[in-house]
């Protein structure tokens, strides 16, 4: 197991290296001079240059990206072209929202999604099914931005329960948390559904029956248990998107994470921080599926990483 | 005795009546010191440093911090700030200032012709990074006369440079403070205005405690918090929930809706922001006046102003917006006439199967790209094939800096928005032959001598009088060429709880809440 996780820290290398590469190069053939939009739609060509030099971004491409990389392996990822505060900083202020946000909104599907899925599987084309069906649909077909403006005016303006936006209670996370898993429930319970139809089809499933187990224990600990597999595989790659594609949640409910950071350093061709920031969810996309893959050996034994 | 139980009756009721009142008027003495203020908003502040900024709403939050040498209100008069007067050399090349004695930073340091000087020298540095330099370009040098007296040397006359150095770009900051912090200034600011920063989370709020050392009147907001909105309709949720005090900019169709509650009250000025659609004055089908011309005549300004910004803009009826002083109403008007706009086209000898390319950027203005369809869908009415590409804002400014051997543009749209209420930044900032492209953005590659020769006379003038008839002949040149197709001035939209009274709010996208009151 020990060498199993130090080959996958390993391998996260030129995985990191990869992705700043591409992101680098892939940046920099982007239109639009970053220079000039710091410096103003105003600004004298003297004054941008100015810019571009203090920015380093008037050197050759190859020497920019060899200044990068002897930074980035002394894990320094320079200064924001726009704040001149370092990148690292800029990031730290958010990745604990954005953190935050997804594990709540992660448990939220996770807790409503799989019952929902099992309820729909155990009684399938029943009412309780269409309903889970319907609800699915709904919640994977509803625009995120609308569900998040709804919810806002529903309990913030109307009953006046929770605040609209921003951070800071309890409260403030309850909103955007709902939004963001409405999606992922949907995902989960379908994929639930399906995969619970298929373990409890299974000839196990009828042997643990014809020995007199309860129902309950059929379900759970046997059909279920058979059925973690995909799920878990789903709830980790939607964490992963959860933690990079909050954007729009993040927008309606003035929440200040990740999401938004890279969306207005895009728009601001603010190179540090997008290669920053992007590096940073790359590294923990990367965890997140090592923490799925340590968890497959958990539900299933058989599997082994030796 | 009746009458007397009566007076007792009276002489209770009364009673009840002035402990009433009283009680009533404790709240309403007591809302004179407002504890706190929250203001939405859709942006964080990159830094605070003020002339590192060109963001009219991180120069509003500077001018609460720093404050300036004089404050132009909203009609454009200048009010003595930090500096009380000033002279003007007979030729205009020296400007005599003089600072406001007794005035101390928030961090307790004296505020004085050096600290001023050092400013002035940051600003002037070519090294440093100042992207507003160009507004003080004509400023050679800043020289110390005395312990509160500057010299401002100009490099050539410059008739509005008093409202220029109203702009917190070159307000003084603490020279303690900047050799204490050195680059991180940027986010700890320390200036001498009415509130020092307090906090500042990254992406969520700046927090300004009032400064209590303020040399000037007292403000009765104790603090006031920014709070980063980005979505204008949470924002508006926001503000009618209660959660936040002022909205600032909702969105323009939800204007009406917002004027019709009773909690709200919605400010609206005019701006000194311009959007135009401009239109190659050297290169292309655009180089003929009459197609420009056509062109005014083939756009219903004030149908896109009504259906299409919610009338939160009026139509352009001069160069520069009706705020600025140099402004004039034009005598003759471009009003939507497709038929006379077919008629100039012919004249011109328009060649219809050639197709006219249009730019436009995406979120920069207020429904820009609208306005952009709208204005090609005009144009299709007349028989004129036009095709309309959008880019994102840093592509498009790169695309519109092109100099003319390179530049590809046809008809594009931009806005100009001066920064101080005189027309010299609109007219000359966009009109004159050295601000073609890529000296600078007038993108419609405009240039005529005798419109730059009553423009430089104009910054030599020093007479109001004789200042304004030259911008009137300036004005009267430009509109007649047409480089742009003249569509509208900007209103700034900003909607705060009716509660609040007394807000200054600016045709320079400002506002000032220090001196309200809560009612």
């Amino acid at each position: 197991m020990l060498n199993y996780l130090i080959k996958r820290l390993i391998s996260t290398i030129p995985v990191l290296l990869g992705i700043s590469l591409l992101l680098f190069f892939m940046l920099r053939m982007l239109p639009g001079d970053p220079a000039q939009v710091l410096a103003g739609q105003m600004a004298s060509p003297e004054d941008i240059e100015n810019i571009r030099h203090q920015l380093g971004l008037d050197r050759p491409i190859y020497e920019q990206y060899a200044t990068y990389l002897s930074r980035l392996v002394r894990f320094d990822l320079g200064l924001s072209a726009r704040t001149q505060n370092p990148v690292i900083d800029e990031i730290w202020a958010r990745l604990p929202n954005t953190l935050l946000l997804a594990v709540v909104a992660i448990m939220l599907a996770c807790l409503f999604g799989i019952p929902a899925g099992i309820i729909s599987a155990v009684r399938p084309y029943s009412w309780l099914d269409y309903l889970v069906t319907m609800s699915a649909l709904f919640g994977i077909s509803m625009p995120v931005f609308w569900l998040g403006l709804m919810l806002v005016v529903v309990f913030s303006v109307v009953l006046k329960w929770l605040p609209a936006g921003g951070t800071g209670s309890w409260q403030h996370v309850i909103l955007p948390s709902i939004t963001l898993a409405a999606l992922v429930i949907a995902f989960i319970a379908r994929m639930t559904r399906s995969t619970m139809l298929e373990t409890l089809s299974q000839d196990f499933t009828t042997t643990a029956r014809s020995k007199g187990l309860t129902e309950k224990i059929v379900i759970i600990k046997h059909a279920l248990r058979n059925a973690l597999i995909p799920i878990i595989t789903v709830v980790g790659l939607q964490f992963g998107l959860l933690l990079g594609g909050a954007v729009l949640t993040e927008t309606v409910f003035a929440w200040p994470g990740l999401g938004r950071l890279i969306v207005d350093s895009i728009l601001a061709r603010d190179y540090p921080v997008i290669q920053g920031a992007i590096l940073i969810f790359g590294l923990l996309y990367i965890f997140v599926n090592l923490v799925v893959d340590f968890i497959y050996a958990f539900v299933d034994p058989r599997i082994r990483y030796d | 005795m009746k009458n007397i139980k009566l007076s007792i009756k009276h002489l209770v009721f009364v009673s009840v009546l002035v402990a009433a009142t009283s009680l009533c008027l404790t709240p309403m003495d007591a809302q004179a010191e407002i504890k706190e203020l929250t203001i939405g908003i859709g942006i964080d502040a990159d830094t605070l440093l003020p002339y590192d900024q060109t963001t009219t709403l991180m120069q509003n939050m500077a001018d609460l911090i720093y404050d300036s040498y004089f404050f132009q209100d909203p009609e454009g008069k200048l009010h003595p700030r930090l500096a009380t007067r000033y002279e003007v050399s007979d030729d205009g090349l020296i400007y005599t200032i003089h600072l406001r004695k007794g005035v101390k930073f928030s961090d307790g340091t004296d505020f004085n012709a050096d600290a001023a000087k050092q400013a002035w020298d940051n600003v002037l540095n070519p090294k440093a990074r100042v992207p507003l330099r160009f507004a003080v370009g004509m400023v050679k040098e800043c020289v110390k006369i005395d312990d509160y007296t500057i010299a401002l040397n100009l490099k050539f006359a410059f008739a509005p440079l008093a409202p220029t150095i109203s702009m917190s770009l070159v307000s003084a900051i603490s020279p303690a403070a900047l050799e204490k912090y050195g680059e991180k200034i940027r986010q700890n600011p320390v200036g001498a205005g009415p509130y020092i920063l307090k906090q500042w989370v990254k992406g969520d709020r700046i927090v300004m405690a009032r400064n209590e050392n303020y040399w000037g009147k007292k403000p009765t907001v104790a603090q006031i918090t920014w709070k980063i909105v980005p979505e204008a309709a949470t924002r508006e949720a926001m503000l009618r929930a209660g959660q936040i005090d002022i909205c600032y900019k909702p969105l323009p169709s939800n204007v009406a809706a917002l004027k019709a509650d009773p909690k709200i009250t919605v400010e609206m000025p005019l701006d000194t922001r311009t959007i135009f659609m401009g239109m190659n004055y050297q290169k292309g089908v655009t180089t003929n006046k009459k197609v420009r011309q056509a062109f005014n005549y083939a756009v219903d300004k004030k149908a896109i102003v009504d259906k299409i910004l919610f009338g939160t803009a009026e139509p352009m009826d001069g160069p520069v917006s009706p705020k600025v002083f140099g402004y004039f109403k034009m005598p003759h008007q471009y009003d939507y006439n497709p038929e006379k706009a077919k008629q100039l086209l012919n004249e011109a000898g328009f060649d219809f199967s050639k197709t006219v390319n249009m730019r436009t950027p995406q979120g920069r203005y207020l429904f820009d790209k609208q306005v952009s369809e709208a204005i090609q869908a005009y144009l299709q009415a007349i028989g004129v094939k036009a095709e309309l590409r959008t880019y994102d804002w840093p592509t498009y400014i790169a695309g519109l800096l092109k100099p003319l051997e390179e530049s590809e543009l046809e008809l594009f749209l931009l806005g100009w928005g001066p920064l101080i209420l005189d027309a010299d930044m609109g007219l000359y900032g966009q009109f004159t032959c050295e601000v073609n492209p890529p000296k600078g953005l007038g993108a419609a590659f405009y240039c005529n001598p005798e419109y730059d020769r009553i423009m430089k006379a104009s910054r030599e003038e020093q007479n109001p009088e004789k200042r304004l008839e030259l911008l009137k002949q300036a004005s009267e040149i430009v509109w007649d060429d047409a480089p742009w197709m003249w569509l509208h001035v900007e209103k700034f939209v900003i909607a705060y709880s009716s509660k609040i009274k007394g807000m200054v709010v600016t045709p320079t996208e400002k506002f000032y809440p220090q001196y309200i009151s809560m009612q």
